[in-house]
């Protein structure tokens, strides 16, 4: 974690300082006179982040203690990318097909993506959510929802 | 069969098709209608829109869908609108300032009258400043001569165009005055009651507090139903006045016989029961536009609130 | 007193109590499912309003109200992915007491607290609105600007491992918070060309995606570990496992009533709203603790302190509602339509023109309350077995509800971006020990603190010197500055002499 700690403090410290120079000044206009300027909260957080990031870097200098766990597990980086797949599908064809589509592809790929094996689950269960949501907001509360 | 049944729908979309717009136009709506509101639920526009989507709904025979869509004062319903298609199905219910006054209140806002179709109007605003109740001044005279005398006094500004008013005033009058920036029409009425401020800019949510606030100038081109006895901003000699009105709003290039459809169906509002008792209990007035005249009022707001807004520089 | 009579006669005889009932379930099941909660079963209810007669219309949207702020405990508990993020201080205890196998008592103890905080705050508004009120108009931007610092000093307590990290989450979530058109200067801030950012970044997907999905995603990364765990949880043949022993209700009661207390007078101020309530009552149990170690671990006081706070928000927030017409909460603006659908004008004339209303109002509120307990506790049984399912059929469901949410808060697929921007962050700062807890008070208390700060200016007109205006304003900001310094000296003395502590506390 020590290691961890130490590159996420200088990573911060990078973000800090971009968005101190860069982003601030690009995104947020400097106000009228007499008022407190609309750039002064946004300054004073980076400003506190990049100090604080600067003394976790320091504070964990050093060797990483032996035999600590790694922060990112394998499993859990590979879960990442599997669920952010299955998201980036869906809404590609939410645009290109519609909302169903949407909602079937992200139930039926996550299922499939973390491990279940039977046709039955996979189809049944978008349909059967699917069905639920629809009766709860269309039928029983009677409103629109797209 | 599945292919047959397919086949005899395609057939008919044909016929519909090159029977060409009128006919749709004529059973317009054969589907459900929906009405996109620019601001959250529970607002006073949303309750107005829900009120006229019921009315709407009982005079067309379809269901009228309320969507929330909020999102910088209305404009990010405005924009979606405009990329839907014109046929009467979607529709916006929203105060006419989305298209005459945000353009010149917002940077990336520049929606003209001519982006859009307006299918009738139907409420008004009752926009003014308002004071505590027992505030020593009655009148905008009154007040300017009470804020003479009192330097650095504060008001409460729910948006730009308070602050533009309070400006005109004070640069012309020679006030000194801070600006209390609010950001509901709750939090205003907070300030007003708890005597935080002398006065405040307010949509007209003040009428609900007849026993602690009172108007003491509307805004408006009109004197407020709610308070015919006191003098606008123009009658007071400052040129300033814009009005605010609620609006259905449709995509550019909606067939006209929908639009009057839809134009008269609106008018039933007037006289419907439940509309006047929702907008009585609000103290909302009923100020209905035909098409046409919601058209003209459009542009002409547009036109006069452009010179207000940025006659100065 | 005879409205009173009535009231009860109304109520149990007319359909207002079925509906309070409709709205009590709808906002419990919307509650407990991951992603939805109240915003979305009032959001549904405004429509069904329209038909009902004005009792019954007003029992149904605080039915849900109610119903959902118990609700959201239970997927806080069973999957620590809290419906809404008034009940994150509620997972940090309770998920933990879920893995240990003891889910059943954590999802009691949430549900007595709940109703506990609901049903005390309930009658602090129905015997206190009128004066309450009153006092809560002293409470200007002033106030509130000290008040919110002195909130501030909270943080410290909950930063979980480290305070550096605690305190940069913190920053950042002020920071986020920041997005937006400023309210002063009317200057869009970070909004990168978005109009949809205008209004700023919204509670509700950003905090579905940092409590929610990424805690999916954590989960998916380790589902056999956690399967394989949840296999081996038996019910323990120990009842006491599974229910509140005296022991642990006479640790929470003090524990509930503060909570209570906390949470009746964070909804009673203007818009802090039951976020703050919670994390405020989890910190303040935290600090008095004598454990205060042990919090994150499975301590029954954390759900407790939390869950209480959470539900006392809800009555409290209406006070200034019915005792002078001005909404304190997003329900109570949509029960401000609800009352004018209605030809109501809600408000202090409401008591004068309409007692019998009133009455029979709160006799429904009341009656909500005992619903709660009767359907949560019948639930909670069911609920526990949730923790059993595996974990891949639960997630798909889980992301869908998430992204249902999410959408309709804004009625746009922006919602979405903005949950799976945060689910980045929130898997991050879970992987790197980040809280996101304070994360998410800063988030909350920011824009109100800086807003409160700016119009502060103003209303002092820009001297310091009139401040002595402003007598409750000095006592939260010496509060404040007292807080800090012994929490500093605390740490102090901890680092060097960790003995002279024991010894304090004993005298």
């Amino acid at each position: 974690m020590k290691r961890a700690n130490a590159i996420t403090g200088v990573v911060l410290a990078i973000v800090a300082i971009l968005s101190l120079v860069v982003i601030i000044p690009w995104q947020i206009e400097t106000g009228p006179q007499g008022m407190m300027s609309p750039r002064l909260v946004p300054q004073i957080m980076m400003g506190c982040i990049l100090l604080l990031s600067v003394l976790l870097f320091v504070t964990n200098l050093g060797p990483d203690e032996t035999g600590a766990p790694q922060p990112f597990s394998q499993a859990e980086l590979r879960a990442l990318a599997l669920i952010g797949g299955i998201f980036a599908l869906s809404i590609v064809l939410y645009y290109l097909i519609g909302p169903l589509a949407f909602g079937v592809t992200l139930v039926a790929g996550s299922l499939i993506g973390l491990g279940e094996r039977r046709p039955l689950v996979i189809v049944a269960m978008p349909l059967v959510l699917m069905l639920m949501l629809w009766a709860l907001f269309y039928k029983v509360l009677g409103t629109a929802i797209l | 069969m599945t292919t047959r049944r397919t086949v005899i729908a395609t057939a008919a979309g044909l016929v519909l098709a090159l029977s060409g717009f009128a006919a749709v136009a004529q059973d317009y709506p054969t589907r459900p209608i929906t009405m996109f509101v620019g601001y959250g639920a529970g607002g006073q526009t949303d309750l107005i829109a829900r009120a006229s989507a019921k009315v709407l709904s009982e005079q067309l025979g379809q269901p009228v869908n309320v969507v929330n869509k909020p999102g910088a004062g209305g404009a990010v319903a405005a924009n979606e609108l405009k990329s839907k298609a014109p046929d009467g199905y979607t529709m916006l219910f929203q105060s006419n300032a989305v298209i005459n006054a945000a353009p010149f209140l917002m940077d990336r806002v520049d929606f003209k009258p001519d982006d859009f179709e307006y299918a009738g109007m139907i409420t008004a605003y009752q926009t003014g400043m308002a004071a505590p109740k027992d505030a020593p001044y009655d009148t905008l005279p009154e007040f300017i001569a009470w804020a003479k005398q009192n330097p650095g006094f504060a008001y409460a500004a729910l948006s730009s165009e308070a602050r533009m008013y309070m400006d005109a005033i004070a640069e012309r009058e020679g006030l000194e005055a801070n600006a209390v920036p609010v950001q509901s029409g709750s939090e205003m009425v907070n300030t007003l009651i708890a005597h935080q401020v002398a006065v405040a800019f307010s949509g007209g949510i003040h009428y609900r507090y007849p026993d602690e606030i009172k108007t003491i100038a509307p805004t408006t081109t009109f004197r407020h139903p709610s308070a015919p006895d006191v003098p606008t901003i123009e009658e007071a000699g400052f040129d300033l006045a814009m009005d605010t009105r609620t609006v259905i709003i449709l995509p550019k290039g909606t067939p006209k016989d929908v639009i009057d459809k839809i134009s008269t169906a609106l008018k039933a509002a007037e006289t419907d029961p439940d509309f006047v008792k929702v907008t009585k209990a609000a103290d909302i007035p009923i100020m209905y536009y035909d098409a046409a005249a919601a058209t003209k009022e459009m542009n002409d707001t547009y036109t006069k609130n452009k010179a207000i807004l940025t006659g100065g520089n | 007193m005879e409205h009173v009579l009535t009231a009860f006669q109304n109520v149990f005889t007319g359909p207002a109590l079925f509906w309070v009932g409709a709205g009590v379930l709808l906002g419990y099941i919307l509650g407990a499912i991951p992603g939805l909660g109240k915003a979305t079963g009032a959001a549904v209810a405004i429509p069904l309003t329209y038909y009902l007669d004005p009792v019954s219309a007003l029992g149904l949207l605080i039915g849900i109200a109610k119903g959902s702020g118990a609700g959201s405990a239970v997927s806080a508990i069973l999957l620590n992915t809290p419906g809404e993020p008034s009940s994150a201080p509620t997972a940090l205890d309770g998920y933990p007491l879920a893995r240990q196998g003891n889910a059943q008592k954590a999802l009691k103890m949430g549900l007595f607290a709940s109703v506990i905080g609901d049903f005390l705050s309930t009658i602090v508004l129905i015997v206190l609105a009128a004066p309450l009120a009153r006092y809560a108009l002293l409470i200007g931007p002033v106030e509130l600007c000290a008040i919110l610092i002195f909130s501030l000093t909270f943080i410290g307590g909950l930063s979980g491992g480290s305070m550096i990290k605690g305190l940069i989450a913190a920053c950042f979530g002020i920071f986020f918070a920041t997005v937006g058109m400023e309210t002063e200067t009317f200057v869009p801030r970070l909004t990168f060309g978005f109009l949809q950012l205008d209004d700023g970044i919204s509670l509700v997907p950003m905090a579905i995606g940092m409590l929610a999905v990424a805690e999916m995603i954590v989960q998916a990364g380790n589902r056999r570990e956690i399967d394989a765990q949840s296999a081996e949880m038996k019910d323990s043949d120990n009842p006491d496992d599974r229910r509140i022993t005296g022991a642990e209700w006479r640790r929470c009661a003090p524990v509930i009533l503060r909570g209570t207390f906390i949470g009746s007078v964070v909804g009673i101020l203007p818009g802090l709203g039951a976020s703050v309530g919670s994390f405020l009552s989890y910190g303040a149990t935290k600090r008095a603790s004598k454990t205060p170690e042990k919090f994150g671990t499975g301590m029954i006081e954390g759900v407790a302190a939390a869950e209480s706070a959470d539900n006392a928000v809800v009555p409290s927030s209406f006070v200034p509602l019915f005792a002078l017409g001005i909404p304190g909460s997003v329900i109570a603006a949509i029960l401000i339509a609800a009352f004018i659908l209605h030809g109501l004008t809600p408000g202090p004339r409401m008591f004068v023109e309409q007692p019998g209303l009133v009455a029979d109002l709160y006799v429904a509120m009341l009656s909500a309350s005992l619903i709660m307990l009767i359907l949560g506790y019948a639930g909670q049984r069911f609920f526990a077995m949730i923790i059993r399912v595996p974990l891949r059929l639960i997630i798909p469901g889980v992301l869908l509800f998430c992204c249902v949410g999410s959408y309709m808060e804004t009625s746009s697929a922006f919602s979405i971006y903005v949950m799976l921007f945060f689910t980045l962050i929130g898997f991050l700062s879970r992987k790197l020990d980040f809280s996101f807890v304070t994360f998410l008070i800063g988030f909350v208390i920011a824009p109100k603190l800086e807003l409160s700060f700016r119009q502060s200016l103003q209303l002092l007109d820009h001297d310091w010197a009139n401040l002595v205006h402003h007598p409750i304003a000095i006592v939260f900001f010496l509060a404040a500055v007292v807080t800090v310094l012994a929490v500093a000296r605390k740490q102090a003395g901890q680092s060097v002499e960790p003995i002279d502590i024991e010894r304090e506390e004993l005298s």
